[in-house]
């Protein structure tokens, strides 16, 4: 589904991403876990498509496209999702208008009839159940007045909504308790299939707890110095990353 | 020596002969050039306009429950209008032609007081009709008091008073209107009292055409415990400037001041607002975002003035502007006075582009680029408005607001 190949970037000049070498197939789980500053946030950013990232070498192809080349909202009508590590609060903007907007311009680039707002309402109700969102956080703010775990469990909703076929979860688990975490893995595994990949970027083995990887990948310095499988995560847990550098230098 | 209306008329008529209309020489208006004033009407704007010259659209909010009197060209129309029963309406005019002594206060001219120019003097000599109006003591309209001004180009100078009784309650709204392409001038001065405990909501909603220019004053005085909301929204006209002055004279009072500028094309809007805390316990918040297309200039000056004595004053002030074309322009500053210990006064300016973080979550979303810029400057905008408590008000401004606002596609979504 999607192949990177020796991507380098840079944010100010100053070189991050230093030769990452990743393909994520369709009904994959993949973890990336790696130490602060490693440079995980940068490629979920990448991938999404933030500004402010300079890509130097290298390159992503998604679905047989050039990503890099689309806009992030292109990216987003091609299924592309992002969950923030840190949603934005957009006071003035309903939720629920925000994401029936969202649906129906990716249904009008798929050549689709746009959802009407019945149909649309039944949707959102189905998905906010899910993970388990009061209604009347449909009808505020994007974010607006939300506690950290409402904002992660909100992020999760926007994907049930959308339906992405790459999900990208940039430390959804980080500054969660066990109860918001259960949910919000719910909500994931829910989402889990055989056409969708999902992508966890995290820093604690936690969360792989409650949703399973089936390849779990070390980011440090710039670049994918181990892949494994779920157990990788465990020893990560267990003996830190320095090992996974000394073995990387060898 | 008491005053008449001829003395009154008088005094006025020579201050203004004397100042003339101010110039940019004169801090207060130093990015409001009114010569254009006269360049556009010459001599034409001392001359009221008649009543019946050029066409009236329907122009009203629609689905507005609400008493209604309405003025064109500056004239009170009777027929029109559906008075309440529970208060006393009367108008200029009819005060001016029946019992002038009364007319005297409504009138009244103070040269020194804050804000004042030739244009508070020229109105105090020149106006010819506007709403008198007494709340008594007690009394609760019950439904609010809809002011509609209409003209069809041409000059009128107006004067509103609204006297607030003990405990009473009102909702008013003024609404500046017209749809025509001719040069034209609205001279409006309007006075509010509120007795104790007394409140008014406040709209004002200035909608001129194009080619109108808008000179406004509103002048609040509030004894204890009342409570007053403005709502300020300046939408048309092509220079549009207006004082607002604020004096919280007694323990208690509170008063909120929002403003809301949707410029676009060459629009020049400029409101100047002083709060007097002239006594102990009073809350003053004002918030004000402009957003401002095009060539459009707008000025925004907030004096908040805490005299002696005034010990524990509460006073809040926010000014956030958006500035949508490289073209636009934004004068803004806050200006604290305070003589006093024990206060707590804020105060904090904001000029800027769309959040780029808010933007990208959008986009992330689906939404396209010009559908989110769209999206949030709707919204920085309907933060001011969302302070209305008049739903119907707030819809219809709502609606103009977003018409003018560039490649507007989708506004009943928004809304819902």
């Amino acid at each position: 589904m999607i192949k990177i190949e020796n991507l380098h970037a840079s944010v100010d000049g100053k070189a991050i991403l230093k030769g990452i070498n990743l393909e994520i197939n369709a009904g994959e789980v993949h973890a990336i876990m790696g130490p602060n500053g490693s440079g995980k946030s940068t490629l979920s950013n990448i991938i999404a498509g933030r500004d402010g990232y300079t890509v130097t070498k290298g390159s992503i192809t998604y679905k047989g496209k050039d990503l890099l080349a689309l806009s992030p909202e292109e990216r987003s009508w091609e299924g592309v999702f992002l969950a923030f590590q840190y949603p934005v609060e957009i006071p003035g903007v309903n939720n629920t208008y925000l994401l029936k907007a969202g649906v129906n311009a990716k249904r009008k680039h798929q050549g689709l009839q746009e959802l009407d707002a019945m149909d649309f309402l039944k949707i959102v109700r189905e998905k906010a159940k899910l993970v388990e969102l009061d209604q009347s956080f449909l009808s505020r703010g994007v974010n607006e007045g939300f506690s950290g775990g409402e904002k992660k469990r909100n992020e999760i909703f926007q994907m049930a909504v959308l339906e992405p076929t790459l999900a990208l979860l940039d430390e959804t688990d980080s500054g969660l308790d066990i109860d918001a975490l259960r949910i919000v893995a719910n909500g994931v595994n829910h989402l889990r299939s055989e056409e969708r990949a999902v992508v966890m970027v995290t820093h604690y083995q936690r969360l792989l707890d409650y949703i399973k990887p089936d390849f779990v990948h070390v980011l440090a310095d710039g670049k994918i110095l181990k892949s494994g499988g779920k157990e990788l995560a465990l020893e990560l847990e267990e003996r830190g990353y320095d090992w996974v550098r000394e073995e990387a230098a060898a | 020596m008491s005053l008449t209306l001829k003395t009154i008329r008088d005094t006025a008529a020579r201050a203004f002969e004397t100042q003339g209309l101010p110039t940019t020489r004169d801090e207060d208006w130093k990015y409001t050039d009114l010569s254009r004033i006269s360049t556009l009407l010459g001599d034409q704007w001392w001359q009221v306009t008649e009543k019946n010259e050029g066409v009236i659209a329907d122009l009203s909010i629609p689905e507005l429950d609400a008493y209604t009197l309405l003025f064109v060209n500056g004239h009170f129309d009777a027929e029109a209008s559906e008075l309440p029963e529970s208060i006393t309406i009367s108008t200029l005019a009819s005060m001016i032609q029946d019992e002038p002594e009364k007319a005297v206060e409504l009138i009244a001219y103070q040269a020194d007081a804050p804000l004042s120019s030739g244009v508070v003097a020229a109105n105090s000599a020149l106006a010819t009709d506007g709403a008198c109006i007494c709340v008594p003591d007690h009394v609760k309209l019950d439904r609010p008091l809809y002011i509609l001004h209409v003209n069809s180009g041409g000059t009128s100078h107006l004067r509103t008073g609204i006297s607030m009784g003990k405990h009473s309650e009102i909702k008013v709204i003024e609404h500046f209107a017209g749809d025509h392409n001719e040069s034209g001038l609205t001279n409006s001065v309007t006075a509010i009292r509120l007795n104790e405990n007394s409140s008014c909501e406040h709209y004002r909603l200035q909608m001129e055409a194009a080619k109108q220019c808008h000179l406004g004053r509103v002048e609040i005085s509030q004894k204890r415990d009342s409570s007053y909301t403005l709502h300020a929204t300046e939408l048309g006209s092509m220079l549009s400037r207006v004082d607002v002055v604020n004096r919280l004279q007694e323990p208690g009072a509170c008063t909120e001041l929002n403003g809301l500028f949707v410029a676009s094309g060459r629009q020049h809007i400029d409101h100047h607002t002083r709060i007097d805390h002239s006594a102990p316990h009073c809350v003053s918040r004002e918030n004000y975002r402009a957003v401002l297309d095009g060539r459009s200039h707008g000025v925004f000056n907030g004096k908040i003035v805490v005299g002696k004595g005034a010990i524990k004053t509460d006073s809040a002030q926010t000014n956030a502007n958006l500035l949508l074309s490289p073209n636009a322009e934004i004068d803004t500053k806050p200006e604290l006075e305070i003589f006093n210990d024990d206060v707590k006064c804020a105060h904090g300016v904001t000029v800027g582009q769309l959040d780029k973080n808010q933007l990208f979550y959008l986009k992330t979303r689906g939404i396209s680029d010009e559908e989110a810029k769209q999206m949030l400057t709707f919204a920085f905008a309907d933060e001011i408005l969302a302070k209305m408590n008049n739903q119907s008000v707030r819809r219809y401004i709502e609606r103009a607001a977003f018409a003018k606002l560039p490649n507007t596609t989708d506004l009943e979504g928004m809304l819902a």
